[in-house]
């Protein structure tokens, strides 16, 4: 069959509309990129496969600044949102972060609907099969029902649908989640283009009716009153708020998986690929932390209009019988019906390293990955990577500057500088530890640091910017001492400056000290490493330092010292020879 | 992340480590002229470019050395920015003491090649230097920089290695808990980590205060020379300094007062404290003040020098010399038994087992005397202090780690301690013992994270 050549061809093509590639979508389309988002299935778009929350600590503040960048994830999870969570209220303002359970078919309609009314963006029911390139850039994408899609730019969010296989008990069967069609021919096409790919494994728990579960032996979880919205654009929440359940595994069930291991495909051999150590499988703490007696689990609704109650913390692999013993061992859960079953999932994940800040593949021009394609597991690090992809790709049309964020600036920046530094051995999940500038990356200033950024971008509304700009003067005069000024009316008030501000002087000692910190990393982040540098002759480097630099060829001296066994004195040799290269270069202009 | 810092102000020994009868400690940075006035007299304001002046180097008002102080303005420098060039003796005691007053007041030393980095990276060398800068690093971080610490401090890093596991098991505790969304790990136990966090702070301190190689090389050995009325302590004390400084006489009880005389000795420091004889029937009560103060002077001695006649047998004031030193003396101080007079002595005179044999009149023996005197100093610096820019930067990590440490302790005393500010003074502490080891692992935290903790979902 010859494929069918699409006349008119796009800016930008996203394959996939999960978090990842809605926002990519999204963003690309508003930045007036003329946008094509590929999905095989139009009523999975925004789909939540696994928990039914948005948001966590470090999640938090990802959606929040994906918001202040001009994303979707946080309007569309407060019109969702169906009990609402400020996380670590007991500590500092640096860890609070909020988290919300939301209805999941709001969330998909509410996310389609924006999707829809994107004047740039079309939608398609299709499945891509391959990547088109020309002249060693990315030129388009060709669909299973052969259609050919010519565009500038390719963004991949595949998910965990590269040659997905789904395990229940020893049972297993390709899928790219439950229900689901594998994209076996798009694994194909990348490794076809040379991509580095590995496998990775994560899981999910069963889901159940709730006529089954006894709430009178559950502790209940009250949510916050009044609900607090993640945008900084949404004024109020209004969707009544539910309680979640928590309950807890007892020495029966501990028993029960014991005895089941032999069927667990994880404790078999049969799965091989590394899982997220930070969402266990219960079989895993089980095995892991014998002298646990209990473990909390959380029964979470999973939406208004459904019976559907998602258990958090049993996530499991093992055949579907063992499955209903151990959810019926459970206080509360022992006449429980098991609606869906839990299951562990195996999929292709391409090495993030191969991909620059941007999250353009570094030797495949025009083409982009992002979501748990890359190696990561949660929605939040999806949508992050989605926008960051789609600004980049949309920008690089335009001929404008690339928006690359620093590990100061946002739990963005140093989730991507992770990826695309250190690389991926288990699927990576944000957390506020792995950020160096804790203390400067909060929920509370998202705004303050990003906004600016969204405004310059042209993916906030201009006509906020006076409100913006006002608030954030009067955050820095509170700060120093001042009576704040006033705010012209918006979303952003002097409540909020006078909140932020009073974090910011509690914190004011060891903020100082992180700005110092970052202020001089800011100049290596600024000293680029250009792409042909040649290790090879740099033979005043140790052999060591030269190998591992040329393994991970980092872009700026700044991520070549944050590489594992990279000493101060190597940056200081590499720091020489590229000083030297542009004095070189300018000798010969 | 440990980049290296090119805009703040470094010190290092400029000239080759090792004996020489000069040293030049070069200081470079934007707070050069500052942190090398706050350490001299007088206090040199606004001096000239270029413009060398004869200064003393000063440690709490104790004069350390006359230095010829020559003040560059940036970018007329050999770096390119704000550099003092202090020439001083070259005693490692000297050299040491103005490297750590320099860092003391804002002065970091410098890491190998840094002063040429600087100025290479400042445009003060051209291109063809270039290569020597390179070279000039990999030689240097080959050694000292690579290693982090040397071979002959193996001990100390391996000490440092246990504080740094420890203290990311308590980072891991603090992160399980702010990483936590869903508060299933139980409280922290505050007692017990703060006992823990305090003994790692303890240990740091230690081990910096020890790297500063000791009370005896930072402020000299305090030696007290005592014995019987007449056995020439002070002739001794005299001869060993090479002018008059004690009163003598052929009489018995000529020194009634202590009497204080500094010395150095290989480069190293020693202070003299020449006493009363020790007389159990001293009849004045200015003789008896003597001997108070002379006890007094040997219950504080790091060495005491017990002087005997040759000349003479065994006296019964011998003997309670022997045994009055034996009960004020601390336990650590060393017992150095002198035969002086050895010049007079005749057939009558006594066996020397176990002492030193010199004479203060002709000078016999003084110099393994003086040499015994400082023996243990020299042992120690050469043991630890290879090169004292290397030293000077680990007791700078550890001072710095020791003081994150102490705000920690300070931040645990708290009713409801901010554990996330808390986890800030323990990356800080771990940044800067990573520093001294050559090592950074973020990873390592989380990996402490997961094996302990149950987290997740």
């Amino acid at each position: 069959m010859t494929a069918f050549n699409r006349p008119d061809p796009f800016d930008v093509i996203v394959i996939g509309a999960g978090h990842a590639g809605c926002e990519a979508a999204l963003a690309a389309a508003r930045l007036g990129a003329s946008t094509l988002l590929l999905t095989q299935d139009l009523d999975a778009i925004g789909l939540m496969p696994c928990n039914p929350s948005i948001g966590g600590v470090g999640k938090g503040q990802l959606v929040r600044e994906l918001d202040a960048l001009g994303g979707e994830m946080a309007r569309t999870a407060d019109l969702a949102t169906l009990s609402s969570h400020m996380l670590n209220t007991s500590k500092g303002a640096a860890v609070r972060s909020p988290r919300a359970q939301c209805d999941k078919k709001l969330y998909r309609a509410a996310m389609k609907s924006a999707l829809e009314r994107e004047p740039n963006l079309r939608l398609v029911q299709d499945e891509a099969a391959a990547i088109l390139t020309k002249r060693g850039k990315a030129a388009g994408v060709l669909t299973a029902r052969n259609s050919r899609y010519a565009s500038k730019a390719v963004i991949l969010t595949a998910g965990t649908f590269l040659r997905g296989i789904i395990h229940i008990g020893l049972d297993s069967f390709p899928g790219g989640r439950y229900n689901h069609p594998p994209s076996n021919l798009l694994s194909k096409s990348l490794a076809g283009l040379g991509f580095r790919l590995g496998r990775l494994k994560t899981g999910t728990p069963m889901r159940l009716h709730a006529r089954g579960i006894d709430f009178s032996k559950c502790e209940r979880q009250e949510p916050d009153s009044p609900p607090v919205p993640f945008s900084h654009f949404t004024a109020g929440i209004k969707n009544t708020q539910l309680p979640c359940w928590i309950t807890r595994t007892g020495a029966e069930t501990a028993r029960i998986i014991r005895a089941g291991l032999h069927r667990s495909p994880l404790y078999s051999g049969k799965i091989k690929s590394t899982g997220p150590r930070y969402c266990p499988s219960i079989e895993d703490k089980v095995v892991k932390f014998p002298h646990h007696e209990a473990h909390h689990l959380f029964l979470e609704p999973e939406g208004y209009d459904t019976a559907e109650y998602y258990v958090n913390g049993l996530s499991t692999s093992l055949p579907e019988e063992l499955q209903a013993d151990i959810v019926r061992s459970v206080p509360g859960l022992e006449k429980a019906e098991i609606m869906r079953a839990g299951y562990a999932i195996e999929y292709d994940y391409s090495d993030p390293r191969q991909l620059d800040y941007t999250l353009e593949a570094r030797d495949l021009p025009g083409f982009y990955m992002a979501g748990q394609v890359n190696g990561t597991t949660g929605y939040e690090e999806a949508a992050g990577q989605g926008l960051v992809a789609g600004v980049n790709a949309a920008l690089k049309i335009a001929g404008r500057e690339p928006l690359i964020l620093r590990r100061d600036e946002g739990y963005l920046g140093v989730m991507i500088d992770d990826l695309v530094s250190k690389g991926v051995d288990e699927p990576y999940r944000i957390f506020t530890s792995r950020a160096e500038f804790r203390l400067l990356l909060r929920a509370d200033n998202a705004d303050l640091r990003l906004a600016p950024r969204g405004f310059a971008l042209g993916l906030l509304d201009p006509a906020l910017k006076k409100n913006f700009e006002a608030y954030r003067a009067a955050v820095e005069t509170l700060v120093s001492g001042g009576g704040a000024g006033k705010i012209p009316a918006g979303p952003w008030t002097i409540e909020k400056a006078r909140a932020t501000a009073a974090i910011e002087k509690s914190y004011a000692m060891y903020v100082r000290r992180n700005r110092g910190e970052a202020e001089k990393l800011k100049k290596f982040e600024q000293l680029r490493i250009p792409e042909d540098f040649s290790y090879a002759a740099a033979t005043a480097l140790p052999n060591e330092a030269r190998q591992k630099l040329e393994r991970s060829r980092p872009r700026t001296l700044a991520q070549a010292g944050r590489l594992p066994g990279i000493t101060p004195a190597d940056l200081q040799l590499l720091w020489v020879l590229l000083e030297k290269r542009g004095r070189t270069a300018a000798a010969h202009e | 992340m440990r980049l290296p810092d090119t805009s703040d102000t470094i010190a290092a020994q400029a000239t080759p480590p090792g004996a020489g009868a000069l040293a030049v400690i070069r200081i470079s940075g934007p707070a050069a002229f500052a942190a090398a006035s706050a350490f001299l007299s007088p206090v040199p304001r606004s001096p000239g470019h270029a413009s060398a002046r004869l200064l003393s180097v000063k440690e709490g008002g104790a004069l350390v050395d006359r230095a010829v102080v020559v003040f560059y303005r940036g970018p007329a420098s050999y770096t390119g920015d704000d550099t003092v060039e202090i020439s001083c003796h070259g005693s490692p005691y000297i050299i040491r003491t103005i490297l750590n007053l320099a860092v003391k007041n804002g002065a970091r030393p410098a890491g190998p090649g840094e002063f040429t980095l600087r100025a290479f990276l400042n445009g003060k060398l051209d291109l063809a230097q270039a290569e020597a800068v390179g070279e000039l690093i990999a030689a240097s971080s080959a050694g000292a920089h690579r290693a982090a610490i040397t071979q002959a401090e193996g001990g100390l890093s391996s000490e440092v290695r246990v504080i740094r596991a420890g203290l990311v098991e308590l980072l891991a505790e603090l992160e399980a808990r702010l990483d936590d969304s869903y508060e299933e790990v139980p409280a922290l136990e505050l007692k017990a980590f703060s006992g823990r966090a305090a003994a790692a702070g303890k240990k740091t301190l230690g081990l910096a205060s020890g790297y500063e190689a000791g009370r005896g090389i930072r402020e000299g050995v305090k030696v007290v020379i005592a014995g019987a009325p007449n056995s020439g302590k002070s002739s001794l004390l005299n001869a060993l300094l090479g002018y008059d400084r004690a009163m003598v006489s052929p009489r018995s009880g000529t020194t009634r007062d202590t009497l204080e005389a500094p010395l150095e000795i290989n480069g190293f420091s020693v202070l003299f404290t020449d006493t009363a004889g020790l007389n159990a029937r001293a009849a004045s009560p200015l003789e008896r003040e003597g001997v108070r103060r002379a006890e007094k002077a040997i219950a504080a001695a790091d060495t005491v020098l017990l002087v005997k006649d040759a000349s003479i047998k065994e006296t019964p004031g011998d003997r309670l010399a022997e045994r009055e030193i034996a009960r004020l003396a601390l336990k650590s101080a060393r017992l150095v038994r002198v035969l002086n007079k050895t010049d007079l002595r005749g057939r009558k005179g006594r066996a020397s087992a176990g002492c030193l044999e010199v004479s203060a009149k002709t000078g016999r023996g003084l110099p393994g005397l003086k040499a015994a005197l400082v023996a243990e100093q020299e042992k120690v610096f050469r043991d630890g202090a290879q090169a004292a820019v290397t030293s000077a930067r680990h007791f700078a990590a550890l001072a710095a780690a020791a003081g994150e440490l102490a705000g920690l302790a300070a931040l645990l005393k708290k009713k409801a301690p901010p554990l996330e500010l808390a986890a800030e003074r323990l990356r800080g502490a771990l940044q800067y013992l990573g520093a001294l080891l050559g090592e950074t692992a973020p990873e390592e935290v989380l990996e402490s994270v997961f094996r302990n903790f149950c987290v997740g979902k």
